[in-house]
């Protein structure tokens, strides 16, 4: 993927928590530098890091903790199903673990885990629909969703998945980042290696496409006032 | 606080990439403007939906598995390090020492093919299976060509992570080649002078499976 010139949010911050969803506005509109608590959590992803690429599997855990549940989710939501989320989330780590002496620091250390957790879901993704053309089935590779604990609005949910299997994998994925998983628009550039913008306008074109899908317009009254 | 005036064209771009002033202006609009209503009413409840995909209940189970491949690959990696151990230690020293222990290296080379050379059992050219006849001279030499050209190949692919090394042990790896580059001219210039010695070839062999082994790798540590 070409990045040549862009600016790219190398230093974008991935927090372990999660944000509070609604309207959300990118923080790139607030004046000032970063806040000592950005700081802090460079500095800690620095140090976790650090003490992955020392072997210790503490730091492994740590990371685990922080995010595992997360990833697995996320995984889970691209391929379709637990097993295979978990496989992905566990080669992720496998791959962190012999690639950690390669990180050069010029993205934050959790966007790189989760830029390798997408490509490898990505490769398995792959991996799935080669297998399904040796066996000669040629539908087409969407995820297919397993049952789940039921949710508030399982209906809602199965309807949204389904919704979602039709976007663009990159639509897909940026809705995924950002809604679901609660990222912001700097970190998914990151981690998809495209610039904010692009993310914005993914998600913008994404949430187009589901609300027409989902819901679509009940009349073409006149738009403009 | 003064709203800004917002018009039913503001939406979509306010809904791509709005800030806080401009969203609380939407809303305020939309109170005046049905169409708006519905169109941000749909919008936030895309985000209200997507909550059903979070799903972060946790697998005793996931953690330890993770662990313990982990930890396999950690020990696998301490026995590949031990492997190269040496070469790392081989970086600590100075440019003159390494010039020469790499060429203490071929003369030891050298003196033990020139001792297996002298001391090799005479025995008569038919039983002797060290020696090569002329045929199976020709096969080893074509097929030699052939693998060192292999070898040239993926030496050329390795070129240019060994010409800038942007860690140690790819400077390891280019110092270990040197040396191996060095053996294989020696070896190939004696094999030279005794085409049908058995004991030269398979040294050379061994010498060019090595680099082919080095050069992996040298690639495999790209692909990471």
């Amino acid at each position: 993927m070409g990045t040549m010139g862009l600016a790219l949010p190398w230093k974008a911050r991935i927090s372990s928590r999660l944000r509070e969803r609604g309207t959300r506005v990118e923080p790139s509109d607030l004046a000032g530098g970063p806040s000592p608590a950005v700081m802090d959590a460079l500095s800690e992803d620095a140090a976790l890091a650090s003490a992955c690429r020392s072997g210790d599997l503490r730091a492994y855990e740590r990371l685990y903790t922080m995010h595992g549940a997360r990833m697995k989710n996320l995984a889970r939501n691209v391929l379709g199903n637990a097993i295979d989320a978990e496989d992905a989330v566990q080669e992720t780590f496998f791959k962190v673990q012999r690639g950690i002496a390669s990180f050069r620091g010029q993205s934050s250390f959790v966007t790189w885990t989760y830029r390798i957790l997408i490509n490898t879901c990505y490769d398995a993704r792959r991996s799935r629909l080669r297998k399904k053309e040796v066996a000669n089935d040629d539908s087409e590779e969407t995820p297919r969703h397993e049952p789940r604990a039921p949710g508030a609005h399982p209906s809602l949910r199965m309807a949204l998945e389904r919704s979602l299997a039709k976007l663009t994998q990159h639509q897909r994925d940026v809705f995924l980042l950002y809604e679901v998983e609660g990222f912001r628009h700097a970190e998914i550039a990151g981690m998809l290696e495209i610039t904010e913008t692009a993310s914005k306008n993914t998600l913008f074109q994404a949430k187009k496409n589901l609300r027409m899908m989902l819901e679509p317009p009940r009349s073409g009254a006149a738009e403009t006032r | 606080m003064k709203i800004m005036n917002i018009t039913c064209n503001d939406r979509d771009r306010i809904f791509e990439d709005g800030t806080l002033a401009e969203w609380a202006a939407l809303q305020a609009h939309a109170a005046t403007c049905p169409l708006c209503a519905e169109e941000v009413r749909a919008w936030k409840s895309l985000s209200v939906a997507a909550k059903e995909l979070r799903d972060y209940s946790n697998s005793p189970s996931f953690w330890p598995r993770i662990e313990r491949a982990l930890a396999e690959e950690a020990a696998r990696k301490a026995r590949r390090g031990e492997r190269w151990n040496w070469f790392s230690r081989l970086a600590g020293l100075s440019l003159g020492w390494q010039t020469a222990l790499a060429g203490a290296f071929v003369l030891l080379l050298t003196m033990a093919s020139g001792w297996i050379y002298i001391v090799r059992p005479v025995a008569p050219v038919d039983s002797d299976k060290s020696l090569l006849r002329s045929s199976a001279l020709k096969e080893v030499e074509s097929t030699e060509t052939a693998y060192e050209r292999a070898i040239d190949k993926l030496a050329a692919e390795a070129k240019p992570q060994l010409e800038n090394p942007a860690t140690p042990l790819l400077a390891n790896y280019h110092e270990k080649l040197l040396v191996l580059d060095g053996a294989i001219a020696d070896l190939r210039a004696q094999a030279g002078m005794n085409p049908s010695n058995a004991q030269l070839r398979y040294q050379l062999l061994a010498m060019y499976q090595e680099k082919q082994h080095t050069l992996e790798e040298v690639l495999e540590a790209k692909q990471r």
